[in-house]
């Protein structure tokens, strides 16, 4: 029954959690300038991506064949669709705003978090904990950056991250052990295509948010 | 009317003579030229063990009358070996091609169908009229966590062989090497070089998806290359040129962020700026510097005023010396 399946109570946790006004950004990040608050968010993603090579790694291996075999290739199921997707039509991708970029990456990264979380909360080794828990700051480090960007140049931060209006209080479970370890296996593939399209995402915002902008709006809040 | 018929190397052929009996008189041809009787059992021309030196026209005939009865093309050749399948994106993100050959030759026409699934939809891969093995596809989608899966198949009349690649979007990418790339001496610099280059012409979108750049030197003589590592910008000096001395450079490019890195560009050779000599210590060192930088711009008359200068009077050295000067000022402006 879903009351006595651990990893649903996690998820509706999840659900619940994520539903916290998110934290506000720092006000120092103002003070440093958009452009270099991007500069140091997009490095996050290279550290983070990088990182995210060994954990994937070690904890596939953690989960066992077929989920570390290279040329392992499963279909989509349809509850996987709960974990944010990178992928997107390319001029719609060309298109979004600065705004709706960085709202994208945020909300992604906020419930990629959460979901990792989870994660860390059931691992079975002392190892995996240790991994997990240092990427979870890591990608912490990494939502408040993006948060700091979104708020020095003057967008609002997205409330909380979205949750399907469908799913609210609805408990979605993995009814057995082979696809909870599924469920695990897509949480990391998403989160490795995520950080490479962050990379992209912000080096066209790199290019697009010139520093003058940002002592513009310096100079109109009185600073 | 004649076919071809398909004969893998070294199979027994039997051919028969048309609807010709097993006992009747024939003659058979190879390429216009009879065969001899011991390949003959009957009307049945026998040949053993083929090889591909025994293609051609072969011609049945029937004895007295000589009317042509039957008459076919024999291709002798191999199935195909597993073939080799290559899929690369030089032009992320509009899409990537996939290219491929045979190891070894059939020696018969071969049929080449190249499938591509991505998840549960099928995508069409559009071949290129050149290179003859090659298609492309466009991306429909970026920043896939779904695997593309490239099958080719290959067919011919003797056999037929297949080979799957599986791939993900980021893994292929690999941009074509710098283009125009130049390397230039910098004037009063002798241990300088200037070098510039462009993104190939292939990367759509250097603005969005920009290109780092890894740049290699040497000197000529010298096997051990040195190297730069470039995250932005066309163009580099080098500041630690041995002086004089030739230099080979080569450039390479990458995503910024995912893929691998090219292959080297073309390679540029130059030698940074050198000083001219102030003093000509004799006069054939002197006469070789003319002579060195003359080459096929300057009139012989020149060297000869050098020449017939044998002793070395001071006026006569100081018409080659400013003549000397002439010549290596033309010859420093046309390097």
């Amino acid at each position: 029954s879903p009351a006595g399946d651990s990893w649903g109570i996690f998820t509706f946790l999840c659900a619940a959690l994520c539903h916290l006004p998110a934290l506000p950004a720092l006000n120092c990040s103002e003070e440093l300038g958009a452009g270099q608050s991007i500069q140091k968010t997009y490095d996050l993603t290279r550290y983070l991506e990088h990182q995210l090579r060994t954990l994937a790694g070690t904890y596939l291996n953690y989960l066992g064949p077929p989920f570390n075999e290279p040329d392992f290739n499963p279909p989509r199921l349809a509850r996987a669709e709960r974990v944010p997707s990178a992928t997107v039509d390319l001029d719609l991708w060309r298109g979004l705003t600065d705004n709706a970029r960085l709202a994208a990456n945020y909300r992604a990264y906020s419930r990629l978090l959460c979901y990792l979380r989870a994660l860390d909360g059931q691992a079975a080794t002392a190892e995996l904990r240790h991994r997990l828990g240092h990427f979870c700051s890591s990608l912490q480090g990494l939502v408040l950056s993006i948060a700091g960007v979104m708020s020095s140049l003057g967008y609002p931060l997205p409330v909380g991250p979205s949750v399907p209006p469908g799913s609210q209080g609805v408990v979605v479970v993995a009814p057995n052990d082979f696809l909870k370890k599924m469920d695990d296996f897509w949480l990391l593939k998403e989160l490795q295509t995520w950080l490479w399209r962050s990379a992209k995402d912000f080096n066209r915002l790199k290019k697009k948010v010139p520093p003058a902008v940002v002592t513009l709006r310096l100079e109109a809040r009185g600073f | 009317d004649s076919h071809t018929q398909y004969e893998r190397v070294g199979a027994d052929v039997t051919m028969k003579c048309g609807s010709m009996d097993w006992g009747s008189s024939v003659t058979w041809t190879a390429n216009g030229t009879d065969i001899d009787e011991s390949h003959l059992n009957g009307s049945y021309l026998i040949l053993k063990n083929v090889d591909l030196t025994q293609s051609g026209q072969y011609s049945c005939y029937e004895g007295s009358s000589w009317h042509l009865k039957y008459q076919t093309y024999l291709s002798v050749g191999l199935p195909p070996k597993e073939p080799v399948l290559m899929c690369r994106s030089n032009n992320y993100p509009k899409g990537f091609y996939c290219s491929w050959h045979l190891p070894s030759p059939t020696y018969i026409p071969n049929f080449f169908n190249i499938s591509v699934i991505h998840g549960t939809r099928e995508m069409v891969c559009e071949k290129d009229v050149f290179p003859k093995n090659r298609c492309h596809i466009r991306y429909l989608q970026l920043f896939s966590t779904v695997k593309y899966k490239v099958t080719l198949t290959v067919t011919n009349a003797l056999g037929k062989n297949s080979t799957t690649v599986t791939f993900d979007e980021f893994t292929i990418v690999k941009p074509d090497p710098p283009e125009s790339v130049v390397a230039k001496p910098v004037p009063n610099n002798p241990r300088r070089l200037e070098v510039s280059w462009q993104n190939p012409s292939s990367w759509p979108d250097p603005e969005s998806f920009p290109l780092k750049f890894f740049l290699r030197y040497r000197p000529l003589i010298l096997d051990q290359w040195q190297h730069v590592e470039l995250s932005d910008g066309t163009s580099h000096t080098i500041t630690d040129a041995y002086a004089g001395k030739e230099y080979i450079i080569q450039v390479a490019a990458k995503d910024n962020d995912i893929g691998t890195w090219s292959d080297w560009s073309v390679a540029v050779h130059a030698t940074p700026w050198t000083e001219e000599p102030k003093h000509l210590t004799t006069e054939a060192q002197m006469t070789e510097t003319t002579s060195a930088s003359t080459s096929s711009f300057m009139p012989p008359p020149t060297t000869k005023i050098c020449d017939k200068g044998a002793v070395v009077g001071s006026g006569a050295v100081a018409v080659c010396w400013t003549a000397g000067l002439v010549l290596a000022a033309y010859g420093v402006l046309f390097i």
